[in-house]
């Protein structure tokens, strides 16, 4: 229906969500248009009118409109055509602390996962930006993040992620977790295959790493209960760090064993021990388990235990039986077999893992390493501060004639590509977005900084 | 050797060359410059193999694995090590490069050299007392701790009567050294947890007892950093029976008490992570029970005025917190 209507106000209303989702702070240059002509009434409609909008070719104001209750809309609204409503891309300098914000990371369960710079050191960070009021529906929500946060700051270990600095902001409700930086988690790496796997000498390597960051969790009597691969993160040299541990346990200092009582972590990594809820269960061999259902699915590209339900899923885990594809051979299938023994007594130990013939042996270089994917088509992951103190510190007037201005039409587009694309299961970058598109998301002349590529 | 391109010299004539001239460097007959000058060329033909050149790549694996074989079979690396005082600055370096490399080395799942290293357990030995000699000191040092990755060779210099000589090298007065030697020892002892669980379990009095020599050190360093570590051993989990063991005995909770108290702030908050355990033990033993109790007032006003300032760590101020509340509720044991 009335497009042009619905052009304008939806980037008050609508659009202006998916777009921020993405990171692009539009600011909306409206000629011919008097706002003042704006009514509310119409925002609704705005949401219905999408999908037309979207196919719409050339913007055009049907007869039909005045059937609106008999008046005349034209006497109200000042027609503009939508490829006259045209908005700009546009990096505002942002600071939290001594930290400028940078672009999106992540999203996790709890909050966005942003790029920040360390104005004083400049390191490059990532922050965890946790809403008060969202932690606050989740259960335990705020009392876990507080735990994980007084944990994080007694651990210290190459292959456990490290909390830089925690800050707060009251008025928003906001709390800031100012972390190492990282590119990416495992989780996302395999999922950007085909086969959904590394291959052999790969996973070795972070499969060592696991090892390594787990014996010094142990040692500090913390089970840290949910190892997958989406919990296992990746710096920009391939470091891997354990993170996560916001349902972790840390184990008296003077209990006598490891036991627990509560298993949290997610269904597919569980332990027999705690699929068949048992009251309390050694605490380290639940990690080892995990580890071996992450370790399984970085060679085989699946999970050892399958289930429609979650019930189901925890009855497959509970009876412990699970078959070993054929060209796993020895000795990694006998590490996953005892990595993945149902009796925790008889489960391996971080030390008989150490001590197995697979870990000692490093697999030879058989064909190229899963490469870390690409964040929103930048391979090199540079620094998506930069833009932004580009922005601030220099004058960009000069470049205005460079200004990319875009439309409604070529932003409904290039959402309609994104989540077409996701849809696709995130297949390859889509060459075609970049087009039009490419310029106003990434960083206006950037070109002009020298050496702003992250090598 | 050929101006141009690669040396035609196989494995087994470089060693020869090699042992011939060390031994003649050992012997210290008048060509000692000559051989002086051998040793140092053929090392470098070595290293060159292992490590590749600017323009050329390592050798084959089955020209190194000859080399390797060369090397066990004529005792070149004890001999080496032996004589490493003799051989000139840079020859010294290539030394340790050689080591370190031939040790990595792998055969898919065994490490010959390290096997071969365990039947010849001398090597190490030779390694180990090369912290007595100034100008080896660190060559040995980054072999030795190259060796203490393999918990096969960290047990043998464990479990050897030499190990007790790092109480001595962490403190000799040449800073280097003793800094070197420390980061050895600290490895040998937190590298493979088990291993070094069960050592410091069995050889518990022996070390413990040495030990105490270090904590009352005159050196500040040592003092400082042997306290750190002290510390990292019984806060580790893998330790537990030693620490358990550790913090039922009078002695070692009133060394810590002493420590507190000491000038340096670094070492007072050393010995704080230490004292709490002591605090925190659900089941204290009597006498140590009986000396926190004689202490208990003193003890409760020292803690609130201790390092007040670190306003910012509140791990330390809940933990401070607690020993507060803890000492505040100790009552003497029933019964007496």
């Amino acid at each position: 229906m009335d497009n042009k209507m619905c052009n304008i106000t939806q980037s008050d209303s609508d659009d202006q969500e998916n777009i921020s989702e993405n990171e692009v702070e539009l600011t909306n240059r409206v000629f011919e248009v008097n706002s003042e002509d704006l009514r509310p009434l119409f925002l609704q409609e705005s949401h219905l009118s999408d999908h037309q909008l979207l196919d719409e070719d050339e913007p055009f104001w049907p007869n039909a409109l005045d059937d609106l209750d008999g008046v005349n809309i034209n006497n109200f609204f000042h027609r503009v055509s939508s490829d006259q409503v045209i908005y700009q891309a546009k990096k505002r300098l942002k600071m939290i602390g001594k930290y400028v914000m940078g672009d999106l990371l992540g999203e996790g369960s709890y909050g966005k996962v942003k790029e920040m710079l360390d104005s004083d050191t400049l390191c490059r960070r990532a922050v965890k930006i946790l809403k008060q009021r969202k932690l606050r529906r989740i259960p335990n929500g705020v009392q876990n993040v507080e735990r994980e946060i007084k944990l994080l700051k007694s651990l210290k270990h190459k292959n456990v992620i490290s909390l830089v600095d925690v800050l707060y902001n009251d008025e928003k409700q906001k709390m800031y977790l100012i972390m190492e930086f990282c590119v990416g988690s495992l989780q996302g790496m395999l999922e950007s295959t085909p086969s959904k796997k590394f291959p052999f000498f790969q996973a070795h390597g972070y499969f060592t790493q696991l090892v390594d960051g787990l014996e010094y969790l142990h040692s500090k009597r913390v089970v840290h209960k949910d190892i997958k691969p989406g919990n296992l993160l990746l710096t920009l040299e391939g470091v891997l760090k354990i993170s996560d541990l916001g349902v972790a346990e840390t184990i008296d200092f003077f209990a006598n064993d490891d036991t627990c009582v509560q298993g949290q972590g997610s269904p597919a990594f569980q332990p027999p021990e705690i699929a068949n809820g048992l009251d309390s269960f050694p605490g380290f061999k639940v990690d080892v388990w995990s580890s071996g259902v992450t370790l399984y699915n970085f060679v085989t590209g699946q999970y050892p235990f399958e289930g429609d339900s979650i019930y189901k899923l925890f009855e497959n885990i509970g009876k412990g039986d699970f078959t070993i594809p054929g060209d796993i051979e020895d000795p990694l299938r006998s590490l996953l077999w005892g990595m993945l023994q149902k009796e925790p007594e008889e489960r391996f130990s971080l030390q008989q893992i150490r001590q197995h013939l697979w870990f000692s042996k490093r697999p030879p270089l058989t064909e190229a390493p899963v490469p870390i994917p690409p964040l929103r088509n930048d391979e090199f992951h540079c620094m998506t501060v930069l833009p932004y103190l580009f922005d601030h510190y220099y004058d960009t007037s000069d470049t205005a004639s460079n200004l990319q201005y875009f439309t409604q039409r070529q932003l409904n587009e290039e959402i309609m590509k994104r989540e077409a694309e996701q849809n696709n299961g995130n297949a390859q970058p889509n060459q075609s977005s970049k087009r039009r598109w490419k310029k106003p998301i990434s960083c206006i002349a950037v070109r002009k900084l020298p050496g702003c590529k992250q090598s | 050797m050929p101006l141009f391109g690669k040396s035609q010299k196989s494995p087994t004539d470089i060693v020869k060359a090699l042992k011939e001239a060390v031994n003649s460097l050992e012997k210290g007959d008048k060509k000692a410059e000559k051989a002086q000058e051998d040793v140092s060329k053929n090392l470098v033909l070595i290293k060159n193999m292992l490590y590749g050149t600017s323009d050329a790549e390592p050798q084959t694996d089955i020209i190194v694995a000859q080399l390797a074989q060369e090397l066990y079979n004529s005792n070149l690396l004890l001999l080496l090590i032996q004589n490493l005082h003799r051989i000139d600055f840079e020859g010294k370096k290539d030394v340790a490069q050689v080591f370190n490399n031939i040790l990595r080395r792998q055969i898919g799942t065994r490490s010959p050299t390290v096997e071969y290293i365990c039947t010849k357990p001398e090597i190490l030995f030779t390694l180990m007392t090369g912290y007595e000699l100034q100008e080896i000191a660190l060559n040995c040092g980054t072999m030795l701790r190259e060796c203490a990755r393999y918990e096969a060779l960290a047990k043998i210099m464990l479990y050897s009567d030499d190990f007790y000589h790092f109480f001595r090298y962490v403190e000799v007065s040449t800073f280097d050294i003793a800094s070197d030697a420390f980061s050895t020892f600290k490895e040998l002892l937190t590298r493979h947890k088990i291993l070094c669980a069960d050592f410091l379990e069995v050889n518990y009095d022996k070390v413990f007892s040495h030990y105490q020599r270090l904590l009352n050190s005159e050196n500040y360093v040592t003092r400082r950093q042997s306290l750190k570590l002290l510390g990292e051993l019984l806060l580790d989990r893998h330790n537990f029976t030693v620490m358990t063991r550790y913090i039922s005995n009078p002695d070692n909770l009133k060394l810590m008490m002493n420590m507190l108290k000491e000038r340096s702030r670094n070492i007072q908050f050393e010995a704080f992570h230490v004292f709490k355990v002591f605090v925190a033990n659900p089941n204290k033993p009597k006498p140590i029970l009986d000396i926190l109790l004689r202490n208990q007032d003193k003890l409760v006003d020292f803690l609130m005025k201790f390092h007040t300032d670190r306003a910012e760590d509140e791990q330390f101020n809940d933990e401070k917190a607690y020993l507060i509340r803890q000492i505040k509720e100790l009552r003497p044991m029933p019964g007496h």
